[in-house]
């Protein structure tokens, strides 16, 4: 069985996509264990993180790992060691997997071609985040009765997609998973040349809604956008781009990958509504970095290449 | 057809409008405010007699300050809206650069109500394109069209920042908004007049063309790339102009010029009288001599005023301390008419295409005279000579450029949605009923 990264999911088959979903169910059902017993799984995190480095340790804990776990506070890396130092460090010490954190766009790439372990990307930059899109895809495909019935649904993905690593892993997930995506956000937050996605960009929540869009995809705004260059103010975003209890008359779903800003991207009750999925998607990451690990380091069988 | 009890015709007017291929003597017939029939023996049940004058779609201005909220000593909607309508114009936009500045839906709101009330002619209103017209952050553009703003302008300041612009012109192309943009570069334009012959002569502090040019390069630049509608307003450089030549098809970009840069030069600096200070500055023969050809060519798209009253106390001072700007409105028609047409500079059908038909497809609405458009139009007696005198001017405000020069050419009648709203002989344009 050989091993294998998570550095994007651009070229992940949608039958891989399935068999890692259905391994996350094994995981979450308890009847896969112990699959990384004896591995030691390393947590790189050169930038702060609360539930993806938890989970991430959860998940490899419940699977039998020993977890080394290296962070911006207090290790190598606060000491300013370079990527590339750090992951030869942690190749040179027998990791079986290393999952990656960094605040810069390709990190996850670059370390990969130094190390012999999978190496997990959990976020680089504004690049991709691939464990996020696959837990995001297991809390749907639960909630929406199935991973087939993911096909032809449709999705608007809301907000600042520009600075989005999320958005960057969601979009071709959902592509794969047979979703009709659009986009809504100001121009201002998105990439200049959005339309290479060849997806449909619209101008408010509402507007998706007229459209027939049945899951709203949110993305956090990051504080320091709200207000002035990119953004006129919180105000107008809410108003615009944040979903709102109208939004759910007609059953669509709400997702966020986290933290909410309460009243900014999603009004502050919709949150834990029944139509959220956003503590739905904290519950998947478990299982699904269960399965990620278990694929990356070669300890499942895998269905396709 | 019958005519409807509201109904007005305009009998035997001479009708010029380049833009619906009307050339002629001919009757309009004005019902329900819009432009019914157009033809010969038209009746209606109140008529005018229009006989030896000339008929234009009314005129457009994109720029104009009518001071209000803040200083409407200086002008109110009432007496700018009168003074456009005594010029000829139909349909102005009215800019943000106010106290306060127009940067929050309330106060958009609250203008679209005064306007309503008061404006005789069709006023728009221009918003800003940043919070307090600082160049930092952007205003809610969504809300402020939803209050009722048709565009957003820097115009007054400009937009120190390059990518503050930037970014604000991609959020107006999301919010479906038009841009005005006013192109001074603020580390060049250190002075009061332009940098040339007169002011080093007369010892004025100059700013240089470039000051213009350079902002006016950076904002086309950003027009192509962000694909925003940009409009440049108050062109007054050759080189300016050849710039938006450069970007005409690579760009959504409109531009204008004023009819004081089209038909005034820095020489009057050397008077050194306060009421010649206007921003941009007048330039040399040969800028004027540019942006009239550019202005000809269809490079620059149409006039635009940049009416701008200031109260005497602001403008019976020392050049560096009188305030900038110029009455436009009244005197717009003549002067071009004086200065361009009749020196065989340009051709009537394109000064009324200049300041009818072009501004009026910028806005989406007037400066047509095609049945079914909106029945907002011009008389104009094209052989009258008038003296302009502060004495008889509309606007509150009297500091014309203009003053003391005769003109040829004088607007006498103003409709707007079939309504007179100028008449200024009173007897001559007596509805018969």
């Amino acid at each position: 069985m050989g091993i294998r990264s998570f550095l994007s999911l651009e070229h992940t088959s949608r039958n891989e996509l399935r068999e890692i979903l259905d391994l996350a169910r094994a995981h979450e059902e308890g009847s896969v264990e112990g699959t990384l017993t004896g591995k030691t799984v390393c947590l790189a995190f050169f930038e702060s993180s609360t539930r993806t480095a938890v989970s991430f340790e959860l998940a490899a804990r419940r699977c039998g790992a020993d977890v080394i776990s290296l962070s911006d506070k207090g290790s190598a890396i606060s000491k300013g060691e370079s990527l590339v130092d750090t992951v030869v460090t942690l190749d040179s010490l027998g990791a079986d997997a290393i999952v990656l954190r960094h605040p810069a766009a390709g990190s996850a790439s670059l370390a990969s071609r130094h190390t012999a372990a999978p190496v997990v990307n959990a976020g680089d930059g504004c690049g991709q985040h691939p464990t996020q899109a696959l837990l995001d895809l297991y809390a749907l495909s639960k909630a929406l009765g199935g991973f087939d019935e993911l096909s032809g649904r449709r999705v608007a993905i809301i907000g600042d997609v520009l600075h989005s690593r999320v958005a960057r892993s969601v979009i071709p997930a959902f592509t794969k998973a047979g979703m009709e995506i659009s986009l809504v956000a100001p121009r201002t937050l998105l990439p200049r040349d959005a339309g290479a996605w060849g997806l449909p960009v619209l101008p408010s929540v509402d507007e998706a809604i007229d459209r027939g869009a049945e899951v709203l995809y949110t993305l956090r705004l990051q504080r320091e956008r709200m207000t002035g260059a990119r953004i006129p103010s919180v105000g107008e975003y809410a108003r615009f781009y944040g979903v709102a209890r109208r939004h759910l008359r007609g059953g669509a779903l709400v997702m966020h990958p986290g933290p909410v800003n309460r009243g900014v991207e999603i009004e502050g009750d919709v949150v834990l509504d029944a139509a959220s999925l956003v503590p739905n998607q904290v519950a998947a990451g478990v299982p699904v970095r269960s399965a990620v690990l278990t694929v990356a380091t070669g300890a499942a069988q895998r269905v396709a290449a | 057809m019958i005519p409807t009890p509201t109904d007005l015709v305009v009998r035997n007017a001479r009708v010029l409008d380049p833009g619906a291929g009307l050339d002629g003597v001919m009757d309009v017939r004005l019902a329900e405010g819009e432009i019914a029939e157009v033809g010969e023996n038209l009746r209606g049940t109140r008529e005018l007699d229009a006989d030896g004058l000339h008929l234009f779609p009314g005129f457009v201005d994109v720029h104009a300050h009518w001071r209000t909220p803040g200083r409407e000593d200086e002008e109110t909607i009432e007496s700018g809206s009168a003074s456009a309508a005594a010029g000829g114009f139909t349909g102005v936009v009215m800019m943000p650069n106010t106290d306060p500045i127009v940067d929050s839906p309330v106060i958009v709101s609250g203008l679209a109500r005064k306007i309503e009330r008061e404006s005789r002619v069709r006023a728009r209103i221009s918003a800003a394109l940043h919070v307090g017209l600082k160049g930092e952050r952007l205003t809610e553009m969504r809300l402020l069209k939803e209050a009722g703003a048709f565009c957003v302008s820097d115009d007054g300041l400009g937009t120190a920042s390059a990518g503050v612009l930037r970014n604000g012109m991609t959020y107006a192309r999301s919010a479906g908004l038009p841009l005005i943009l006013h192109c001074e570069d603020h580390t060049l334009a250190t002075g009061v007049v332009h940098d040339g012959v007169a002011a080093s002569l007369a010892g004025i502090p100059g700013s240089p063309a470039s000051a213009e040019d350079v902002a006016t390069a950076t904002a086309l630049i950003l027009a192509a790339e962000t694909g925003a509608r940009t409009h440049i307003t108050h062109v007054s450089t050759a080189l300016s102009a050849a710039l938006v030549a450069f970007f005409k098809d690579r760009a959504d970009v409109t531009a204008d010029t004023t009819p004081h840069h089209l038909t005034l030069t820095d020489d009057l600096i050397s008077t050194l009288e306060g009421l010649y200070r206007v921003n941009p500055p007048l330039r040399p023969d040969a800028d004027r001599d540019g942006v009239g050809e550019a202005l000809r060519a269809g490079v620059l798209d149409f006039v635009a005023t940049d009416h701008a009253p200031h109260a005497s106390e602001e403008k019976e001072l020392p050049l560096e301390e009188a305030a900038p700007g110029f009455l436009g409105h009244e005197t717009a028609f003549a002067a071009l008419h004086t200065e361009l047409v009749l020196a065989g500079k340009i051709t009537l059908p394109r000064l009324i295409e200049a300041m009818s038909c072009a501004p009026g497809r910028w806005m989406g609405e007037g400066g047509s005279l095609a049945v079914g458009e909106p029945a907002d139009l011009t008389l104009v007696d094209l052989s009258e000579r008038w003296t302009v005198d502060s004495g008889t001017m509309i606007s509150r405000s009297s500091n014309s450029p203009y003053l003391g020069r005769t003109l040829t050419g004088r607007v006498v009648g103003t409709i707007v949605g079939g309504e007179l709203v100028h008449d200024r002989t009173g007897a001559q344009l007596g509805t018969r009923g």
